[in-house]
């Protein structure tokens, strides 16, 4: 039986790769001034930057497929740790590209949650 | 506090007491502590230390690729390790990544509030 931070977690990662896949600019939503993106080793700070990075990845079109979502609480005031894998296929792209990614969440209002930190890192070999 | 200090330090800690000695694991870990190790939640430095001293491999090493860190807010640390597993006697290492969310002490080191293991397959 899933818990609930399970189906928070898994709700959230759902809405997120939902927008990334159809409308990238639309996740500047869920960053705040105070986020933080590790994208490849790359660490941008804010929300204007992390969308202005993340709508500037030299693909339009992308498709992240979920293998696996994992959901713990974090701390105080409702935060929550997401681990995800999966993979991203590119159009023109025979291979999926196999990623992990880390998500700290932090809730606004009750079942509300911005990206706090986030953490991006494609699996080679 | 410098997180990336914070992170180097953790990790080289952690994986070679993995690596040496798995029982030495559980000063890392308390009561509140939670591992998720290939999807199976387990709770508190006692289940967390029990489970992986029972890992089906007498020896192993871990081979770190990439390690990123980012502050988590209220002296934490979030720490994001990738990198391979060689268990003795096997041919093909096991590729892996891990999250973990590092809180500080009354006395000024680091425990493990949150860890998440998973296997990379092809």
């Amino acid at each position: 039986m899933e818990e609930q931070i399970d189906l928070v977690g898994k709700a959230f990662t759902d809405h997120y790769y939902h927008l990334f896949d159809n409308d990238r600019p639309a996740l500047s939503s869920l960053y705040r001034p105070s986020s933080m993106l590790t994208f490849e080793g790359q660490k941008i700070l804010g929300v204007e930057d992390i969308t202005a990075k993340l709508t500037s990845l030299p693909f339009d079109q992308c498709q992240h497929v979920i293998s696996t979502t994992d959901s713990q609480p974090s701390t105080f005031a409702g935060g929550i740790v997401v681990f995800v894998s999966g993979s991203l296929q590119l159009p023109g792209e025979e291979h999926h590209l196999r990623f992990s990614q880390m998500f700290h969440l932090v809730p606004i209002v009750e079942g509300n949650f911005f990206v706090q930190n986030d953490i991006f890192r494609l699996n080679y070999g | 506090m410098d997180p990336d200090a914070v992170a180097k330090a953790f990790v080289d800690h952690y994986y070679s007491t993995f690596d040496a000695n798995r029982a030495g694991l559980g000063n890392l870990y308390q009561e509140g502590s939670m591992l998720t190790f290939e999807g199976q939640k387990i709770q508190g430095s006692q289940s967390i230390v029990a489970k992986l001293a029972s890992l089906p491999f007498q020896q192993c090493k871990h081979n770190i690729t990439t390690v990123d860190c980012q502050p988590s807010g209220a002296g934490g640390v979030l720490v994001f390790v990738s990198g391979t597993l060689q268990l003795a006697g096997e041919q093909h290492a096991l590729k892996f990544s891990q999250m973990f969310h590092l809180m500080p002490t009354p006395q000024g080191s680091f425990y493990v509030l949150n860890d998440i293991f998973r296997l990379n397959y092809a």
